[in-house]
């Protein structure tokens, strides 16, 4: 119970959406539950996806006040909802977009003849990510000024934003070792087409009281933007769509990774298993630029009728000095310097219950063990993020509902919302196979006021091992 | 057939999601009502000097002049979105004579503007200090945002005479506020 109590607090700690497919996610019907889990438990002989169809997938969420809260058509002045907005919120709530496109995918059982135990699956997908963190202090000087704001630090690293668009080849492989153990591996070549960072800001702005004049202005900024692929499709440098397909093919900046995961059988009801995904890099070295700002002065005014050196410098040349030394910290250094970024790494794992066997009514037996029709288990997801992990707590119910059809309900826990209730159906008619999973449904009453949404669906074709 | 299917199920997903989801009122017009009002303050002119530094081999300097080149007001946000500003200084005296401070704004070539902190004398050498606030607003500030060059004239007054042993100190602090109204104009 200690337990469960310090991991809901931990949670509550932390802001969670971003990249968990709670309802995909051991959803074995589904081909794609493989992409996160590897090693998770194959249902079928092979596969393949819809081209472009077979992995839709959309999420977007604000940990803070919402649309509603700001725009909402209530009377009250906008700039008062604003200001509250900005007053409530802090600069770890952030602002999130994560969208996945299958391009293809396929997937086929093999080894010996009377035991297909190993699996290969491949395919090539687009993923866009971007999170932006609210930058709190920025808003606060923005709105405020520094008049009433005497004495207090405004952080420039609240500042934080990273944004990749980038496409991914994979390949994995899963082996059913026993009857109770599973592994898979899955390797990934990473293209980026765009990436742009600034996630380590450090430094900070504070006016002080100061000795010889009213206020001490203390300038101590490390700020530092890092791009690629941006410059050549923004200038005229003739970028046109057949370089777009050609960095999805891996004309991008490349990078390595890889996924594993694991499903152990616990005994004949009780299941476990986990995995870890994108533990890799990207390497940008093409089309770089990155953009910092750096430097330290304190500001105190100027003294124009007694110029310190006292060897007939004049005001003029005394300030000139003084915009030298404030150009010198504004002044934006530019660089190509290539640079490595670290995909975010994702973990997830889960323990499942399955009960309910189905029992045919003709002969009043029992199905071999893939026949309950319930199954009910606790998810755990965790991934990291430039300021700090996110993590999510998933309880579920699983169902069989008739033939080829089952259903899924979520009730995920984080701290912005506890009723995060999701709900993902899989329909399987003769070889094709449907999907729709969307989280969040209470929050649908009213799309405006919604803190997260996410959809993922798909078709793909599907060769069972039975055909019953 | 797997084409019919395909149509037919996108047709009930998005039929379904959208007869679930719903919206309340809500009014993105609102931007054009969006205001922000900061006030920026820096510390501008300073000095601290004894009584001997108005002294250049035996003679008193009565006037000291010096100017500063301004460009804050090249800048359009500052001259479409500053609503007002406020000069304040604070002047401390503990010298015999009494002394100003003339402020003149000038364009290119011509005064826009000008005012003078008066500090009167201390007889007996105690702090004697003087808070001056120069407001700008309408025809101010617009002389204001038509400035380019700052001139600083410190003059001492009339008084006892200086010499190497008078006591004493003159002190200046200043700094401007900016008040700031951003709106629309975004």
């Amino acid at each position: 119970m200690k337990y469960i109590s310090t991991l809901t607090m931990l949670i509550l700690c932390y802001v969670s959406f971003s990249q968990n497919k709670q309802i995909l996610y051991g959803f074995s019907e589904i081909p794609q539950a493989l992409l996160l889990n590897p090693g998770g438990k194959v249902n079928n002989e092979g596969y393949f996806g819809i081209p472009l169809l077979s992995h839709v997938h959309i999420q977007g969420g604000i940990s803070g006040a919402t649309l509603y809260d700001v725009f909402a058509d209530n009377n009250i002045d906008f700039n008062t909802k604003l200001q509250n907005a900005i007053n409530s919120m802090t600069s770890k709530d952030f602002y999130s977009v994560n969208q996945q496109l299958e391009i293809f995918s396929g997937g086929f059982a093999f080894g010996s003849s009377y035991e297909k135990n190993e699996y290969l699956s491949f395919g090539l997908y687009q993923e866009f990510d971007f999170v932006f963190y609210f930058p709190k202090d920025y808003a606060v000087l923005a709105l405020e000024g520094n008049q009433n704001n005497i004495g207090r630090a405004f952080n420039a690293n609240h500042l934080s934003t990273s944004a990749e668009l980038i496409s991914v080849l994979h390949l994995g492989y899963n082996k059913k070792v026993n009857k109770n153990f599973t592994y898979g591996i899955r390797g990934k070549i990473y293209s980026s087409l765009l990436n742009l960072n600034s996630i380590k800001n450090k430094g900070s702005f504070t006016t002080i009281p100061g000795e010889n004049n009213f206020y001490d202005h203390i300038f101590n900024l490390s700020l530092e933007l890092r791009t690629s692929g941006l410059v050549s499709s923004t200038d005229d440098s003739g970028f046109e769509s057949k370089d777009l397909t050609k960095r999805i093919l891996f004309g991008g900046n490349l990078g390595l990774g890889f996924d594993v995961g694991f499903a152990h059988q616990i005994n004949k009801q009780w299941t476990l298993d986990a995995s870890l995904l994108d533990v890799g890099f990207i390497s940008h070295s093409k089309d770089v630029e990155n953009y910092s700002v750096k430097g330290d002065y304190t500001f105190e005014g100027i003294n124009p009728l007694f110029p310190e050196t006292g060897n007939g410098q004049s005001a003029d040349e005394y300030w000139s000095e003084i915009e030298e030394d404030f150009e010198e910290l504004f002044t934006v250094d530019t660089t190509t310097a290539k640079f490595t970024t670290w995909r975010p790494v994702k973990f997830n794992a889960s323990l499942n219950y399955a009960f309910g066997e189905k029992i045919e009514e003709e002969c009043n037996c029992i199905k071999d063990e893939s026949g309950y029709l319930n199954a009910v288990g606790l998810q755990l997801f965790a991934m990291s993020r430039p300021k700090q992990p996110q993590l999510a707590l998933t309880a579920y119910y699983y169902r069989r509902l008739f033939k080829g059809l089952s259903a899924k309900a979520t009730y995920t826990l984080d701290s912005y919302s506890f009723n995060n209730i999701g709900l993902g159906l899989s329909a399987q008619f003769g070889g094709v196979n449907f999907y729709v999973m969307a989280d969040n449904f209470l929050q649908y009453k009213n799309i405006y006021n919604a803190q997260s949404v996410s959809l993922q669906l798909g078709f793909n074709y599907i060769f069972n091992k039975n055909e019953d | 057939m797997v084409k019919e299917v395909i149509v037919r199920i996108c047709v009930i997903v998005c039929t379904t999601v959208l007869l679930c989801s719903c919206v309340e009122d809500i009014d993105f017009d609102q931007t054009k009502e969006f205001e922000i009002t900061p006030v920026l303050e820096s510390s501008l002119i300073f000095f601290d000097e004894s009584a001997n530094r108005f002294l250049d081999i035996g003679n008193e300097i009565i006037t000291i002049q010096d100017f500063v080149i301004v460009d804050l007001f090249d800048d359009k946000f500052v001259v479409d979105n500053l609503i007002k500003a406020e000069f304040k200084f604070e002047s401390v005296n503990t010298i015999n004579r009494a002394f100003e401070l003339q402020v003149d704004l000038y364009d290119a070539t011509q005064l826009q503007h000008t005012f003078t902190v008066f500090q009167e004398a201390s007889s007996n050498n105690n702090e004697n200090s003087t808070t001056y606030i120069e407001n700008f607003e309408y025809n101010t500030l617009a002389a204001l945002k038509r400035t380019k060059v700052l001139v600083f004239t410190l003059r001492i007054l009339s008084g006892p005479p200086i010499n190497q042993d008078t006591l004493g100190r003159i002190q200046l602090k200043s700094l401007v506020a900016f008040y700031f109204k951003i709106g629309d104009s975004l």
